[in-house]
């Protein structure tokens, strides 16, 4: 009996070496592992594409053996690759990842500096805006990949039916609203927004009798945002000053955030909390057709599909004359663990180069290289002919609203989150009654309580 | 001196005994082998990190840079009393608790009785009917009961409307009204432990009730008098679940607030505290310790528990 015990372990062992000597020749190449779900690509469609890039890849040289690790969810990831950094065995590249993703794994980047220029890589092809998005006090963090300016999606239908002109296709160009010509402000967004509010009895706010509890249509939305890309509307400010040692909430967040609050429990053209996750406006606010206006990144059209009204874009609003736009912004990135950083940024201008305009299609992201965006608005006139105003999407980028909304500042996360619960709070019921100066006062001091945690520890 | 040769033994009985323990040896080997798989499991997968994390819990480590991990002494547990986060998630824990044990815990025994009752005519049916929600994946449930209770559009509301109630409660938007929101959702869970209770009730002896309607008992009388202390280890097993059940509220809050725990924090529970620190922030050594925390207070509570049922607990085959 005891050699059929033997027999048996032999037959597991030689079972378990299968995989590795099938894959004994790859070994003999670097291997460079890609990590996926920090934040898109994990759709079927997507995983198809990536595996796709990787296979062109591997076929066309014998120096590196690039191997795709895709998260099971973009909600799993976060723990996955954390337990992979805990575990020693990090990715060599981490992408597509955005700066909040990105800053959740703050000091894990390799500054591709020395890379740029070892490799002659040409940054000159890249809007240089765009690239300076990347340099910090560490060096190069990323090279642009995609880009996603916000933008207003307005519902042409609800604007027709009102009678009230599109808002305007380009910077600088006023709005007309009730025969007055005006600055095309955030005042002006607000006042057209509660005429596109609209009751059970399709009264509008400015109307007496008009029942804030039976709302049918909203004026305007800031959909699926970040309070921080929320604030940034009224200009962008770093969350800490090193040189001062404080956190600041300038003037204008905090007018920012009354704007906010008048719009959503005294005007009542923001859906709060409870309206948002009614049917009414599923499955998302603006693609629910119940909504006129939303201030949204242009990786929105991946999930507009169930919009059956005719819909276009327009300019994101100015604030004392400046414009400010949240410009969401994705790429790869090489982990300072990675054990083959040169081979990890051969991989990198591949995913960058040859295998983007296919990446980008499946991501939705809108190219960083000038070259390869005519082509991207090409196909997204094909899905959707509503929309006449795609020129914007180029000119929204130089408005890019500096810092950005997720840039970094010390014990990020826990930041963010304070941030979070704020949000949570202005639009939830509590928002309501809450006594808006003293809360914003509350988060300022949290939140200098929260970097204190670690700045001089 | 010649030596003489030891005769190998012809004895039957000393064979048999070799041959036994032979038996034996091989049975316990193989014992092993078949159990190998789960201890391995339990070594790797749950012994070794619990381990792990009551060291982690004198430590800083974080996952990300595991390389940097020192050793903080009881720093974590002084941070532990001293978190306002902390101490209000537990009270938000405790203050759900209070509210939902007794439902969880007299609920299912009310079903289950009614089930048992021989007045009620399609049992079947609504047994399975009461044991059905049971089935609902977690977070699909999760999804259903938050439209249900939507403030605006739920169909909750809309019936509270149409009885007359002209502004019905916000459900989940309420700091108030989101805890009874939440136990009402419990509600669905109770399919297993009514089950449960209604096995053994059906196992009470029938000359009990018998007996007791002689003796002049009515219905009530023999419900406290026979019913309850027959089924009481079962209200016991049940008990000791719901209470460690509790003390791992997550999966509920945190779907249904989107990891906020709002409104105001009152849906924040302990563990979605533990899961941020962890997790979200990667405080490894802090999380760690809340998990000691909460693990510690469990143990108590079910000593507690085991300590007191003596007094209440009948077990009629004796313990």
């Amino acid at each position: 009996m005891s050699r059929k015990v033997l027999f048996i372990l032999f037959l597991a062992a030689a079972i378990a070496l299968m995989p590795t000597l099938s894959n004994a020749q790859a070994q003999s190449r670097t291997v460079v592992t890609w990590f996926v779900g920090l934040g898109t690509g994990a759709q079927p469609a997507q995983i198809e594409a990536q595996n796709r890039a990787v296979e062109k890849f591997n076929a066309s040289q014998n120096e590196i053996e690039l191997k795709i690790n895709i998260a099971a969810s973009f909600e799993a990831a976060y723990d996955a690759l954390a337990t992979l950094f805990a575990a020693g065995d990090a990715p060599d590249i981490i992408g597509p990842v955005g700066f909040l993703g990105a800053n959740s794994f703050a000091d894990a980047w390799l500054d591709l500096q020395p890379f740029v220029e070892k490799y002659n890589y040409d940054l000159s092809q890249f809007p240089e805006s765009l690239v300076n998005l990347y340099r910090t006090e560490e060096g190069l963090m990323g090279i642009p990949f995609a880009v996603f300016p916000s933008l207003i999606f307005y519902n042409k239908d609800l604007f027709d039916e009102a009678e009230l002109p599109y808002p305007p296709s380009d910077f600088n160009q006023p709005y007309v609203l009730n025969g007055e010509e005006r600055e095309w402000n955030w005042d002006t967004l607000a006042d057209l927004a509660v005429e596109l509010t609209v009751d059970a009895n399709g009264l509008t706010p400015n109307d007496p009798g008009f029942d804030p509890n039976q709302i049918r249509q909203f004026g305007f939305i800031q959909q699926w945002a970040l309070l921080r890309a929320e604030l940034n509307t009224f200009g962008g400010h770093p969350v800490y000053d090193p040189e001062l040692g404080k956190v600041v909430l300038p003037d204008y967040w905090r007018e920012q955030l009354r704007w906010t609050y008048n719009g959503l429990w005294k005007r009542h053209f923001i859906p709060n909390a409870t309206y948002e996750g009614s049917e009414l406006l599923q499955p998302s606010a603006f693609a629910s057709g119940n909504v006129a206006m939303a201030r949204v990144p242009l990786w929105y059209t991946c999930c507009i599909g169930d919009l059956k009204s005719n819909w276009d874009l327009a300019v994101v609003p100015s604030y004392k004359g400046q414009y400010h736009v949240p410009t969401d912004a994705d790429t790869f990135r090489i982990t300072k663990a990675s054990k083959n950083p040169d081979a990890a940024f051969k991989v990198l201008t591949y995913l960058l180069g040859e295998a983007a305009p296919e990446l980008l299609l499946v991501y939705g992201g809108y190219p960083a290289r000038p070259d390869l965006q005519e082509a991207a608005t090409k196909l997204r006139q094909e899905s959707f002919p509503s929309v006449t105003n795609w020129d914007i999407v180029p000119k929204s980028l130089a408005y890019a609203a500096a810092p950005h909304h997720e840039a970094f500042f010390p014990n990020f996360s826990k930041g963010m989150q304070r941030f979070a619960d704020f949000r949570s709070q202005l639009y939830g019921d509590t928002g309501k009654d809450m006594d808006l100066e003293a809360e914003i006062n509350k988060l300022e001091a949290d939140l200098q309580a929260i970097v204190a945690e670690v700045v001089g520890r | 001196m010649t030596s003489v040769p030891t005769p190998i033994s012809t004895n039957p009985i000393a064979l048999r005994t070799r041959r036994q323990a032979s038996i034996y040896e091989q049975q316990r080997r193989w014992g092993w082998i078949f159990l190998s798989p789960w201890l391995i499991g339990f070594f790797a997968f749950t012994f070794i990190p619990i381990v792990a994390s009551l060291i982690f819990s004198f430590t800083d480590f974080t996952l990300t840079r595991p390389d940097r991990i020192s050793f903080v002494g009881l720093n974590n547990w002084l941070k532990l009393f001293n978190d306002p986060l902390a101490l209000n998630a537990l009270r938000v824990t405790i203050g759900f608790a209070l509210l939902s044990l007794p439902v969880a815990i007299a609920l299912p025994v009310l079903l289950a009785a009614l089930l048992n009752s021989k007045y009620l005519l399609g049992k079947p049916f609504f047994r399975l009917l009461f044991y059905l929600p049971y089935m609902v994946p977690a977070i699909s449930g999760i999804f259903i009961w938050q439209a249900f209770l939507n403030g605006q559009t739920g169909w909750l509301n809309r019936l509270l409307r149409l009885m007359g109630i002209s502004e019905p409660p916000n459900w989940l938007g309420n700091e108030f009204w989101i805890g009874p929101a939440m136990v009402l959702m419990g509600v669905w869970g109770v399919g297993n432990a009514m089950l449960i209770t209604l096995a053994t009730l059906q196992g009470v002896p029938q000359e009990l009730y018998d007996a007791a309607k002689v003796d002049g008992a009515d219905a009530v009388k023999a419900f406290f008098k026979i019913t309850l202390p027959m089924i009481s280890p079962v209200i016991f097993y049940n008990l000791i679940l719901s209470v460690i059940g509790l003390l791992q509220y997550f999966v509920v809050p945190y779907v249904l607030t989107r990891g906020t725990g709002n409104p105001n924090g009152a849906a924040y529970f302990f563990n979605m505290h533990l899961y941020r620190t962890a997790f979200l922030f990667q405080d490894m050594g802090y999380g760690a310790t809340m998990a000691w925390f909460i693990f510690l207070i469990a143990i108590v509570l079910t000593i507690i528990l085991f300590a007191t049922s003596r007094r209440w607990v009948y077990y009629a085959g004796g313990e």
